[in-house]
């Protein structure tokens, strides 16, 4: 979970000694500060086993198979997409799962153009969050095969999905959202 | 000070490895189980209070899983202390003494089962420069101090037995121990060491659990419930961290927490009915006892940790099951304890009873 920082830049020393804490130069003797340790090894190793808990893995599961999976709260009406177990609003239970198309329109998006260390995608790209139709909540994914410069809150759009054999219990067996509707079509 | 009560209590079954529930699935009915039993709605929670780590979790801010069972929409007035659930129980005193509502929610969830190995993972919970590197194995601190109190002639290894068979008899009446049956001393001298004098019963076995209690002051207390656990005293103290320093015979820690907490509740650690002690180890008992002052007090009556600990919700669980011998008439007065750190480096001593201060 936690690597060691290859260079920790907290321990290094100061460029040079801090004046403040110079002896006057009239005293010859002045005492020198001990020189302080700049790094030590100790590297850590921690391996969990996360539990993804009943609600989460019938979302999960469902990527896998293809289908998109939503619940409703018997007494709010809400429904999620991703389901939880409970609704997070009044703690029932949700019912049972039911497929949606995954088809909805960007509630709200951003364009990543910044280079990070252990970046997936090539920036720039699209992070948006999807108000998918007949779900009460949004789903984030990536919105692709569309110049980021083109894209609009409310624009249409469809989850474009891994092939049958690349599908796992994760978000990455949709690959993206891309565009949907009349004007791209 | 203000009178505040614990009203309520409930806990879910100390697992070995609980593979099913999330954070949240674990918290939920527990919760429900306990505001139920008092009829109190959840908007009627002034403030909620939670502790965990997230050293057992593998993930940073791993509690705000579970805000999902608390529900917080409407947002609620909330806080998490990075430790065992014990801590949060006084911050919510505090909160409920400072007069800023009458309800508060506790809870603490432990799930000792995510680490693959626990040896990789709390070294890191020590210091960095000195202890750490040395990784020793995380029984190791616990050896050295029973190894001390056997020297000292405090305790012995048959002494030590006897406290296993005990509890883990006791525990055959709580349903929600990990671990639990009639063993003999001397079976449990012929068990293997894990690290000496510390043989594999006088470990406590790490599962993973939650545990909730009610805490109301005054009228709504009285409202909620025929009897009820009062907090007559409450105070937690914290030795230095490099074990080296300390004398690990001792725990002057506790006894100074116990000092200011009798001095709050107007009656000391020597006249409670029982006393729930957080003994991750054997040896932590006798080692407990003479910093208290505990003599004919009957000790551990649910088992104690020796029987199941779920980590950072095992010193909540020791308040609760103090308040509910209370709650249900088989006790007058109460001791619960907890603690965090190796080698009982920080110890929390809460006093209740069936009567409001005068
Ligand atoms: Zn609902």
């Amino acid at each position: 979970m936690r690597e060691p920082a290859s260079e920790p830049s907290v321990l290094r020393e100061p460029a040079s000694e801090p004046s403040v804490l110079r002896e006057p130069a009239s005293e010859p003797s002045a005492p020198t500060l001990p020189e302080p340790l700049t790094t030590m090894a100790s590297p850590f190793r921690m391996d969990y086993t996360y539990v993804a808990g009943t609600g989460r893995s019938v979302f999960l599961r469902g990527l896998a198979e293809g289908r998109m999976l939503a619940r409703r709260c018997p007494a709010c009406a809400q429904v999620y997409l991703p389901p939880p177990e409970f609704c997070s609003r009044c703690l029932s239970r949700l019912d049972e799962p039911f497929e949606l198309d995954g088809r909805g329109v960007i509630s709200t998006f951003c364009v990543v153009s910044f280079p990070f260390p252990g970046q997936v995608h090539e920036p720039p790209y699209v992070v948006a969050h999807i108000q998918v139709e007949g779900s009460g909540t949004r789903l984030m994914h990536l919105v692709r095969e569309v110049d980021p410069a083109d894209v609009r809150i409310g624009m249409e759009v469809e989850p474009v999905w891994a092939g049958e054999d690349e599908r796992e219990n994760s978000l990455t067996s949709i690959r993206h959202y891309r565009p949907a509707g009349d004007e791209y079509a | 000070m203000r009178d505040v009560a614990v009203v309520s209590f409930a806990q879910s079954p100390c697992e070995a490895a609980n593979r099913r529930d999330d954070m949240a699935g674990i918290l939920l009915p527990v919760i429900r189980e306990a505001l139920g039993a008092v009829g109190v709605d959840r908007d009627d929670v002034d403030f909620f209070a939670s502790g965990s780590h997230d050293f057992f979790e593998g993930r940073t801010f791993a509690y705000i899983e579970s805000l999902d069972a608390v529900g917080a929409w409407p947002p609620v007035s909330e806080s998490h202390v990075e430790m065992d659930a014990a801590w949060a129980f006084a911050e919510a005193w505090s909160w409920l003494q400072l007069g800023e509502g009458d309800i508060a929610l506790v809870y603490g969830i432990g799930r000792g089962s995510l680490a693959a190995d626990l040896d990789q993972v709390l070294p890191a919970q020590l210091d960095p420069y000195f202890l750490a590197p040395l990784r020793p194995h995380r029984d190791a601190l616990a050896g050295l101090q029973a190894a001390a109190m056997i020297d000292a002639g405090l305790t012995s290894e048959r002494d030590l037995a006897e406290i296993v068979v005990r509890s883990l008899s006791a525990a055959t009446g709580n349903p929600y121990a990990q671990k639990s049956g009639h063993l003999g001393v001397d079976q449990v001298l012929d068990a293997p060491y894990v690290s000496t004098p510390l043989r594999e019963h006088d470990v406590a076995p790490v599962g993973d659990a939650a545990a909730v209690v009610v805490l109301a002051a005054g009228d709504a207390a009285r409202r909620l419930g025929d009897r009820q656990a009062w907090v007559r005293g409450l105070d937690h103290r914290m030795d230095t961290h490099y074990p080296g320093v300390r004398n690990l015979t001792r725990s002057e820690s506790t006894r100074v927490a116990a000092a200011r907490a009798a001095e709050l509740a107007g009656f000391g650690a020597s006249e409670v009915d029982i006393a729930e002690l957080h003994t991750e180890y054997s040896h932590a008992e006798p080692l407990l006892a003479s910093a208290l002052g505990l003599e004919r007090t009957v000790v551990n009556p649910s088992g104690g940790p020796l029987a199941g600990r779920p980590v950072t919700a095992t010193g909540l669980v020791r308040i609760g099951e103090a308040a509910r011998r209370i709650l249900d008439g088989r006790a007058g007065r109460a001791l619960a304890h907890a603690t965090n750190g190796p080698a009982l480096q920080h110890n929390l001593v809460c006093l209740m009873s069936g009567e409001a201060a005068a």
